[in-house]
């Protein structure tokens, strides 16, 4: 007859051996190893102060017969915190969504209700397959002045906790990031970078709520940022970049009237065109980019031969070796 | 070329014609720039509306001035049409019923806020209150202008407010002023939208005679 206990940490848990009188003979096992008398007080098996270490299967037998009188599975675990409830809406205006996660984790097995109400309606929160622990609402009723009231309840065999956050429509709007930023040099110009993205695709209706953007970028060896806001159309032009110096361009997203910037999108590099260089000298300068810190925003010397997209160290050897050899030979013409 | 002569005169011609002073030439053409200037604001007029609302609800003290107040409506009579709609309906407005909507709603609101400013308590909240009634009446008038520009009718006048009765006791009027700044702040959130669709709608080159209207 096998059951499943639920203990908390740090409690003391008393094993009775089922129907077994205190005084018979038995012998308790822990996932298959014997325990030893000292824990037993009569046929009670006695756990001090339990640990989540002393989760497994515990079998007790009749002393002599060697019969399996009685088997548990103790899990040892903690009662849930308060959960941490967080609703978004990056589709505005179709819904929004709730997920939420345990502050510490519990051990044992959880249960999560989640209940919307808006003003006097209970609204259903479908439940995702994935990720888990989050659930959707679709919107009946657009710009409305009730707030919506979400409670979530997590329940384990050792007690529960609950949370709730309240919140007007317009308030949890926060688009997901601009998708496929793309940023590029421009032909013949060493200052300028041209960036282009799109709307995030779950925002669903660009045309009626159009968004607006924030777009940050900056060389790689400052920590510096800068920034420009536009309200209008998918890409820009960087036209102060200093030359030759890789940047690194980030894009966020907001609906152009109501809520909160998204995250920053996935950061993209691009480094200005740089003119390739007129004169040969007969002197291979082969100078390796570095990337450690530098000082000076001079402009590298223009008698640089090496590709500047090239990696650092021996890469770049490789590919000026190449260019050694075009140089050789031109300056062989030379003598 | 020879058409644009053409259009010219006949704009001269119409607009000096007396029995139309309503047709204006240059107000069609720059509906587009109406609309841009509607929108910008209702967005001015919002940003206005968290100070003013922050400073009256302090006023009327708790619960009203608590961020998590969210009191049941209760069943009385609307005063003001609300800016709650059903998504697809909103989508499905003709610009003439979204502009009727927002007319209809702002020319109530200004109404009960004019009413508001009498009783107000401190001096700085009635000068609040008048500034704020200003500029409300200003997007009164520029909506107006837009719907004229585009031969719309103007909807008749809001009917007088005392059609509910004043509130019995000092709490249950809070909670009218409560919610009436809460449909009015909802009302710019949505006129925002309202109005970017307009927008999107009716591109600013655009010039439409609409010489049926006029009773030619």
């Amino acid at each position: 007859d096998s059951h499943i206990q639920y203990e908390r940490v740090g409690a003391d848990v008393t094993m009775k051996c089922g129907s077994m009188d205190w005084d018979a003979a038995v012998t308790w096992t822990a996932n298959g190893t014997d325990i030893d008398e000292s824990h037993l007080n009569g046929s009670y098996l006695i756990l001090k102060k339990v640990d989540l270490t002393q989760s497994g299967q515990y079998s007790c037998y009749e002393g002599s017969s060697w019969h399996l009188k009685y088997q548990t599975y103790l899990r040892v675990g903690t009662p849930p915190k308060e959960p941490v409830l967080m609703c978004r809406s990056n589709n505005y205006p179709k819904g929004f969504y709730c997920s939420w996660h345990l502050p510490t984790p519990t051990y044992i097995p959880n249960s999560f209700n989640i209940s919307v109400i808006h003003g006097t309606r209970e609204m259903v929160c479908e439940k995702d397959v994935f990720p888990k622990n989050r659930c959707h609402i679709r919107y009946l009723q657009l710009f409305s002045t009730v707030k919506y009231k979400v409670t979530l309840t997590v329940t384990n065999a050792l007690g529960k906790n609950s949370t709730t956050v309240t919140f007007d429509e317009f308030a949890i709007v926060k688009p997901d990031p601009p998708e496929s930023v793309v940023a590029k040099p421009v032909p013949n110009n060493p200052r300028r970078l041209e960036v282009s993205w799109q709307n995030p695709s779950s925002w669903p209706d660009p045309e009626s709520f159009p968004l607006k953007f924030f777009l940050r970028y900056r060389p790689l060896i400052l920590d510096q940022w800068q920034h420009v806001e536009l309200s209008d159309g998918t890409s820009h032009t960087i036209t102060d970049a200093y030359a030759g110096k890789e940047y690194i361009i980030q894009v966020a997203a907001k609906d152009n009237d109501i809520g909160t910037w998204s995250d920053w999108s996935v950061a993209v590099h691009a480094t200005p065109w740089t003119e390739e260089p007129k004169h040969l000298t007969t002197e291979a300068q082969v100078t390796e980019t570095t990337s450690a810190s530098t000082s000076s925003f001079m402009p590298p010397p223009t008698t640089k031969i090496c590709d500047k997209g090239a990696v650092v160290g021996s890469g770049a050897v490789a590919v000026c070796w190449t260019a050694g050899l075009v140089l050789a030979a031109y300056g062989v013409l030379f003598i | 070329g020879d058409s644009w002569g053409i259009f010219t005169f006949l704009c001269a011609a119409l607009c000096n014609l007396p029995a139309l002073p309503a047709l204006n030439c240059t107000e069609e053409l720059g509906a587009g720039q109406s609309i841009q200037k509607t929108y910008d604001l209702t967005r001015y007029l919002e940003h206005q509306l968290r100070t003013l609302a922050g400073t009256y609800l302090n006023y009327l003290g708790p619960p009203f001035n608590e961020p998590d107040f969210n009191p049941p409506r209760l069943a009385r009579v609307e005063r003001v049409p609300s800016a709650t709609v059903d998504l697809d309906l909103w989508r499905g407005l003709t610009d003439n019923a979204r502009l009727a909507a927002n007319y209809r709603a702002y020319s109530r609101l200004l109404c009960y806020l004019r009413a508001l400013d009498g009783q107000a308590g401190t001096a700085e909240l009635r000068h609040r209150l008048g500034h704020f009634c200003s500029s409300l009446q200003g997007l009164v008038l520029s909506i107006a202008g837009v719907m004229s520009s585009l031969g719309y009718p103007l909807p008749a006048g809001p009917p007088a407010p005392p059609g509910t009765p004043v509130a019995s006791n000092d709490f249950l009027k809070k909670m009218d002023d409560f919610w009436l700044l809460k449909e009015l702040q909802t009302w710019l959130w949505r006129s925002a939208k309202d109005f970017n669709r307009l927008k999107k709608k009716v591109p600013p080159a655009v010039v439409t005679l609409r010489l049926e209207a006029r009773g030619f």
